[in-house]
């Protein structure tokens, strides 16, 4: 271990460079090479990047759990270690005061980074595994490991960067690679259409992550997670600026009247009694979580995760579930010590999670597609964790991501290889996947269905698993634990939240499980209970000898080259044909792998056991993350141990009876009924049906609203441009040009004459110009004596006048060409200049000095005045 | 001995002719013979101002005029063999009819 250590000191760890450029190298090499290196190479060099970066990954865990327990040992308590690496030194911007901020390509693993490490890469590589079979058959094999190693690259630099501008590298990185994996087979219309929505719902958020960046470099002077923890005070201190952000009036102006002429327009009835202010930690939180509801799918901008399924399904496991899109939580865990600043950003965290996950859940219900449930399901938990973080149980809300990270990837493989062998027979994308087509399949594929069940079983929160004790530890702290801000000495006593809300966001946290349980057991009992009826099962005597395993990717192959014909040779369903089949063992094997780390992943904090044994304190993963979250806890309140007890005791028996509730009634419908009340229930009230069956019309409502808004100004935009610029700027200008063209053109008429004429013109003014005398000078002022300098010319001569009214200076004229005379302070004189030029004719000039009179020196402005 | 008044209104009586010939007649061959006339008068001039007892009998004013008689054949040459182009292309030596750059 020592000499390890002493390879990698804590604050030059080196090894992070491997864990994250390993996955770039992968994608360099795929991406640039990977056409003629052939499928074989590519699965090589994608799977030892990723895997190497996990082995990687690991002994930086192990070298920062050794770090950890050496800050221990010294410190006498546990104490926030991280591992960094200073790549280079990027750039310095100017802060506020003139400070100077370093913006370095720095990265560092802490606890809550190193577990994130270590379940991108270690998902990241099962998911790779399981794609090299997924994927076999697609001609954009290459392109597609190349996207996906990019995308672990990305979502290393999110995770480890050790500023906000380097997670925010890291945060568009993943945006990209997302959009890119979404529109996979960009010959398709709809993919194309989904990857554009994802990214541009994304864009929605980053505004606000940018924005956060700008208002941290303001109010902290640090873009740093320590410089901004250090400063996280000045977000709400009133010291030496002010600690509020005005809403109303914005920026902090005034109304006024406005007046023009007589009219007036009556503005001061804007102008609020006492400004709306925010603090800027309010601001900051909500800026921040702005950026989180985009990447991490919540109310408002959660459109995007459901269209996001038009992907490959292993990129719906990876990106689309298991890791990108819990970076909003991770962010929000990541500046936790922000947000507990501000109650007011947090009541806006916790209830957009918790009707993101009853809203999700909702929808969820009715849909039929498989891959569609999956991803409101996941667009649900999202909201469960959400809702943690946001009444700062930010341990439980990160145990979520931890554990929905596995059973998720593994519902979504589990999806990916029932519809795999869907795809058999069933080439249409939208009937492999529709769950109407399925059923009885745990007899043709026990193994998915065994991993799929466990997993099922994990998000639903049966006992014992790990979804069971993440999703109860969040329900329980939602009635535990309530933000309460920080008290300063220089700020303002922070805003408290209601009594009720608790209670509010714990009902809907129930309601959503209950939900969840509903649809997910729906799920199982449609796609692998009751009778197959996708297509009749035929003895095998009466199969054809060709087995459909050569076409049995062919949807696949229609992105790369964009060929649709593909699917002209339908099998005729009619036909009897051969039971679906199992996946082959490189998809099975993650699948079980995750599965077992779905059940099992919850030992790493067991917090409900605490009920029955009020002694059991085995919480490795709250204990470990502890230091992380110690800053954060001062601006935490938590309900006293009697209370915390009883509380706990009801929710934990909420979520129970969600989980019992929901599946029993799943159950009781889809089989002992067979589906009878869902028809009955949808023919009773087939408005409501349709209504959560196309999503609330959410997508309608954006698209008449936002869509159409943006679409408007767009052509406001263009009509501008046309009428204004268009016209103004270039065809005005250029019509200007040809009017004076037209109008030069008649003089230009080509004929000699006139031109010698116009040149005759000339020169009889410019005799005339010699002819007449000009008489002028200058006036250079010095302390009282003024210069004066006459313009000279062709035998010029010339008779000075130092005063006006008084006999010239010589009688006759002479070539003296300058006079000097002196003016008092206070006086004035009137010098006059005569000018005999060649021919005898004279001219005269005269102007009047005025010197003002200065108490001081004399010196003065000079007033010259011609006369 | 004639002054030198009458020099410098015969010139001036020179070069108003030669203008006038060359602003108002259209004949190639006219105006050329104009500027002739109008380079003729300045020679006048020259050699006359020549003659004012101030210039002790140098001779700077008649050298002068010799250069313009050259340079007057010089501009002679080319001018008619600019006539001559002129001429093959329109068949004209009316210079309003050489409006080839026109437009």
């Amino acid at each position: 271990m020592k000499p390890f250590l002493d390879l990698f000191p804590q604050n030059d760890f080196s090894l992070i460079a491997v864990v994250l450029l390993m996955p770039l190298l992968g994608a360099f090499v795929n991406g640039v090479f990977g056409r003629r290196l052939g499928k074989p190479a590519v699965r090589m060099m994608a799977l030892s990047a990723v895997g190497v970066s996990f082995a990687a990954a690991i002994a930086t865990f192990v070298a920062l759990n050794g770090a950890v327990d050496a800050a221990h040992a010294a410190n006498g308590e546990p104490a926030h270690t991280k591992l960094a690496w200073l790549a280079w030194e990027w750039m310095r911007v100017s802060g506020p005061n003139g400070s100077k901020i370093a913006i370095d390509l720095k990265f560092s693993v802490d606890a809550l980074s190193g577990v994130m490490m270590l379940v991108v890469t270690g998902v990241g590589f099962l998911i790779h595994v399981y794609s090299t079979e997924y994927m076999a058959s697609d001609k954009g094999y290459w392109r597609f490991f190349c996207y996906l190693n990019l995308f672990i690259f990305s979502m290393l630099v999110l995770i480890l960067g050790d500023s906000l501008p380097v997670l925010f590298i890291g945060w568009e990185g993943v945006g990209l690679c997302s959009y890119l994996l979404i529109g996979f087979w960009y010959g398709k219309m709809p993919n194309a259409a989904a990857g554009k929505k994802a990214f541009i719902a994304n864009r929605i958020g980053d505004f606000g992550l940018i924005v956060a960046m700008f208002l941290l470099v303001v109010y902290c002077g640090a873009l740093d997670w320590d410089g901004i923890q250090r400063h996280a005070n000045d977000l709400v201190a009133l010291t030496d600026r002010p600690g509020a952000i005005n809403l109303w009036p914005i920026g902090g102006g005034r109304f006024e009247d406005f007046v023009i002429g007589g009219l007036r327009i009556p503005l001061h009835y804007l102008q609020p009694d006492k400004p709306w202010t925010i603090t800027a930690a309010t601001a900051v939180g909500l800026m921040l979580f702005l950026g989180a509801t985009g990447k991490s799918a919540q109310l408002p901008l959660y459109v995007w995760l459901p269209d996001a399924m038009a992907g490959p399904t292993p990129v719906s496991a990876l990106i689309h579930a298991a890791t990108m899109v819990t970076a909003g939580i991770y962010l929000i865990c990541r500046l936790s010590f922000v947000f507990v600043l501000s109650p007011a950003a947090m009541i806006v965290v916790a209830f957009t999670g918790a009707a993101t996950a009853l809203l999700a859940a909702t929808i969820a219900v009715v849909q039929t597609d498989i891959k569609r449930v999956l991803a409101y399901s996941t667009v649900s938990q999202l909201g469960f964790m959400v809702l943690g973080v946001g009444v700062g149980a930010f341990t439980a809300g990160f145990f979520h991501v931890f554990t929905h990270a596995f059973f998720k990837a593994c519902l979504f493989l589990g999806a990916g290889s029932v519809i795999h062998a869907m795809h058999a027979r069933v080439h249409d994308e939208a009937a492999s996947q529709d769950m109407r087509n399925m059923g009885g399949l745990k007899k043709y594929m026990p193994l998915t269905y065994g991993t799929f069940l466990a997993s099922t079983l994990c998000i639903i929160g049966f006992p014992l698993t790990s979804g069971f004790f993440s999703k109860d530890e969040i329900l329980a702290r939602v009635l535990i634990e309530t933000p309460s801000g920080v008290k300063l000495a220089n700020a303002a006593a922070p805003w408290q939240w209601p009594s009720w809300a608790p209670w509010v966001l714990w009902t809907m946290g129930v309601l959503a499980a209950t939900l969840t349980a509903f649809y997910m057991m729906r799920l199982v009992f449609q796609t692998f209970w009751g009778e197959f009826r996708g297509w009749t099962i035929g003895r095998p005597s009466q199969l054809p000898k060709t087995a459909h395993e050569e076409h049995g990717h062919t949807e696949y192959e229609a992105g790369e080259d964009g060929d649709e014909d593909h699917h002209e040779h339908h099998d005729d369903l009619s036909q009897p044909g051969a039971p679906p089949h199992e996946s082959p063992r490189t998809m099975t094997i993650p699948l079980l792998i995750l599965a077992a780390a779905a059940i099992v992943a919850g030992i790493f904090n067991p917090a409900a056991i605490k009920l029955v044994v009020s002694t059991f304190s085995f919480l490795p993963l709250e204990h470990w993350l502890d230091p992380v979250f110690k800053d954060a806890a001062r601006g935490i309140v938590t309900a006293d141990h009697h209370t915390a007890h009883t509380r706990e005791l009801i929710s934990t028996a909420g979520a129970f009876t969600a989980f019992a509730a929901g599946s029993g009634v799943a159950y009781w419908v889809y089989v002992k009924e067979a589906g009878r009340p869902a028809r009955e229930l949808m023919l009773k009230v087939p408005r409501l049906y349709r209504l959560v069956l196309e999503k609330w019309r959410v997508d309608e409502l954006y698209d008449k609203t936002v869509v159409s808004g943006v679409d408007a100004l767009a052509d406001t935009a263009a009509s501008v441009d046309q009428g204004i610029i268009d016209f103004i700027l270039a065809r005005l200008t250029a019509l200007i040009v040809a009017a004076t063209g037209t109008v030069l053109r008649v003089i230009q008429n080509g004929v000699v004459h006139v031109y010698a004429a116009v040149m005759v013109v000339g020169m009889v003014g410019l005799g005339w110009f010699f002819v007449e005398p000009h008489a002028d000078f200058t006036v250079v002022e010095q302390n009282g004596d003024y210069t004066l300098q006459a313009g000279s010319g062709p035998g010029y001569e010339f008779r000075w006048y130092p005063d006006a009214t008084k006999e010239p200076q010589t009688k006759d004229f002479s070539v003296s060409d300058n006079l000097k005379v002196h003016v008092a302070d206070g006086k004035s004189q009137t010098v006059k200049l005569e000018v005999k030029n060649a021919f005898g004719r004279i001219g005269t000039k005269a102007y009047t000095i005025t010197r003002p009179a200065s108490p001081i020196s004399g010196a003065g402005t000079v007033q010259i005045r011609e006369q | 001995m004639i002054p030198i008044e009458h020099y410098v209104a015969l010139s001036a009586v020179l070069f108003t002719i030669g203008g006038i010939g060359f602003l108002v007649r259209r004949n190639v061959l006219v105006a050329l013979m104009s500027i002739e006339v109008m380079l003729n008068s300045v020679n006048v001039a020259l050699v006359g101002f020549n003659r004012l007892p101030t210039h002790n009998n140098a001779h700077t004013g008649q050298v002068f005029s010799f250069f313009i008689i050259a340079i007057a054949a010089a501009s002679v040459a080319v001018g008619l063999a600019i006539v001559l182009s002129l001429f093959r292309i329109r068949r004209t030596v009316r210079s309003d009819e050489a409006d080839l750059l026109k437009n």
